[in-house]
């Protein structure tokens, strides 16, 4: 009786507090992913009795495989080039002489922008009679076709831009905290600008510059209205692939779009895992 | 001295390239806001006007608005409390397999919001959970890393002497809280619920997958404009709608953050 009227200690305060935030992620990340496999399984079917098959993803396989090579080669794009882009942005935020402000402050106010309206706007800057063409007096019959193109033009750069300036933010919290009293150091000791960037200041980027392309790749995989708004209705990347078969009318295309939401997922799950020991390993080397 | 001249042109001619890349996607958007007629190959409008506003409001933007909006306020009013205690935990040190809770907290980021979407719908279907809830919980779910993150970071670098003091000095449990540990993570809070406010109001999979179309939010009027044709000027206000609230918000936080310091 005792027991239940003493206080929890510290360690039992502390799991009450991590609680109410675990309880629904718990609860609503496994209830997805198992509900969704059982789909793709063929265990709860909509209609008549369940039985264990691989058919969905069968009959998926071809969508599925142009899907992930397609979903891997926009987001590997699009995420170099908001990592290169992105760490020439913190460099020129964080710079010890004339250090750009404003940079700094356009990049943070890219941040709040939603994707949805990055891609209307890049759909307004990149059609074939959108801003950029008038502003290069490019007819339109001429202008190369990027949004709905075969390269997927306008998707990468949609999210190269939005991502570039959330890679531009990360590295700069790293690079304005710790890069200017080791760069006045080399400096003293003679080290020229070049010798500065390669030697002081990408080695302290790394590890940031790493986790925030990681992230940036992870999203560009799974986010669906970019590529829905701004590619072509074939071939689809898998996000893309999932909601059509999700929202057909032929329920027997459910358990398919449950079957690429999964592989999705997995994918996923694989590139994060690869990018935490790549930056366990960048840390390890130091 | 050319050596120098040279990086120094060429260092300029970097800053306004990336300047530009950052600015030039949104030309078109506040052009196009507020532009009647604007044909090709003309490169500003050849009449200005409200067309776009009007079409938007017709469209029911105002609706669209509140809703998200409020959809924003109820993610952020949910996922900040419970962020906060879960950081408060995790920075304590406190919690059995800390790595691993962590871990939890944070995988919803590398799951693709439209499979856990989608896994859950029929689930929520089956369960007759209402739309709108079943909205609200994912959204939360989906914030729940960001809050956590942002408010473990702070937690992490707050100094306990205050409330240990305040204790000695006879403060109830719930006082302490109230009176010196709020206060001094204020800066920290304001940016967790920006943030989780940031994935309601910017959601537009999980609210057309999971909503059955009970919620209509300024990003599915975006996309319903977008994908039709010859509704530039309306795509471009909506569009404005959807950015200036955040933009405004993210001011206020960032100045309160900076005068807290």
């Amino acid at each position: 009786m005792t027991s239940t009227r003493r206080r929890p200690g510290p360690r039992g305060r502390a799991v009450l507090l991590v609680l109410p935030a675990l309880v629904p992620v718990v609860a609503v990340v496994g209830a997805a992913l198992t509900s969704a496999a059982l789909l793709s399984l063929g265990l709860a079917p909509l209609v008549g009795e369940p039985r264990l098959s691989l058919d969905a993803y069968r009959d998926a396989a071809g969508d599925l495989g142009t899907g992930i090579g397609l979903s891997l080669g926009i987001a590997a794009a699009a995420t170099f080039v908001a990592t290169v882009v992105g760490l020439c942005l913190a460099l020129a935020a964080t710079a010890a002489v004339r250090r750009s402000r404003l940079l700094g402050a356009l990049a943070a106010l890219t941040i709040p922008i939603p994707h949805l309206v990055g891609a209307a706007a890049m759909g307004l800057l990149l059609a074939d009679a959108g801003f950029l063409a008038r502003l290069l007096g490019v007819d339109p019959s001429s202008w190369p076709p990027l949004v709905g193109g075969p390269l997927w033009a306008a998707v990468v750069a949609e999210y190269a831009w939005k991502e570039s300036a959330f890679v531009a933010l990360v590295v700069a919290g790293v690079l304005s905290s710790r890069a200017a009293s080791y760069g006045e150091t080399a400096a003293l000791l003679g080290a020229g600008r070049w010798a500065r960037l390669r030697h002081v200041t990408l080695p302290l980027a790394a590890p940031a510059l790493g986790g925030a392309a990681a992230v940036s790749f992870v999203y560009t995989l799974g986010s669906y209205e970019v590529a829905a708004l701004l590619g072509r209705a074939h071939p689809e990347p898998l996000p893309v692939l999932a909601y059509r078969l999700f929202t057909s009318i032929d329920l027997a295309a459910r358990p398919q779009a449950a079957a690429v939401a999964l592989t999705t997922a997995g994918l996923a799950l694989v590139v994060v895992l690869l990018s935490l020991r790549a930056l366990r390993r960048l840390a390890a080397e130091r | 001295m050319t050596a120098v001249r040279a990086v120094r042109a060429a260092s300029r001619t970097g800053r306004t390239l990336l300047a530009l890349w950052l600015v030039l996607p949104l030309v078109p958007l506040l052009l196009w806001a507020f532009a009647d007629r604007w044909t090709f190959p003309a490169v500003l409008p050849q009449e200005w006007g409200t067309r776009g506003a009007e079409e938007a409001l017709a469209a029911g933007a105002g609706g669209a608005f509140l809703t998200s909006t409020l959809l924003g306020a109820v993610v952020a009013l949910l996922a900040t409390p419970l962020g906060a205690m879960a950081g408060r935990a995790l920075a304590s040190r406190q919690v059995p397999a800390g790595t691993a809770v962590l871990a939890v907290l944070l995988s919803p980021l590398a799951l693709p919001p439209f499979a856990v979407a989608l896994g859950l719908d029929v689930l929520l279907l089956r369960l007759g959970v209402p739309a709108v809830g079943g909205v609200v919980v994912l959204l939360v779910v989906a914030a729940l890393p960001y809050t956590t993150l942002t408010m473990r970071a702070a937690y992490a670098a707050h100094d306990r002497g205050f409330e240990d003091e305040a204790r000695v000095l006879g403060a109830t449990r719930w006082q302490t809280v109230r009176s010196v540990q709020l206060p001094l993570v204020a800066p920290a809070l304001a940016g967790a619920a920006f943030l989780a406010f940031l994935v309601g109001w910017s959601d537009y999979i999980v609210t057309v997958l999971v909503g059955g179309g009970r919620l209509t939010t300024l990003p599915l009027l975006v996309a319903s404009a977008a994908s039709a044709t010859g509704s530039d000027a309306q795509v471009a206000i909506l569009s404005l709608t959807s950015i200036l609230p955040p933009v405004a918000l993210l001011l206020v936080v960032g100045s309160l953050g900076r005068r807290r310091r």
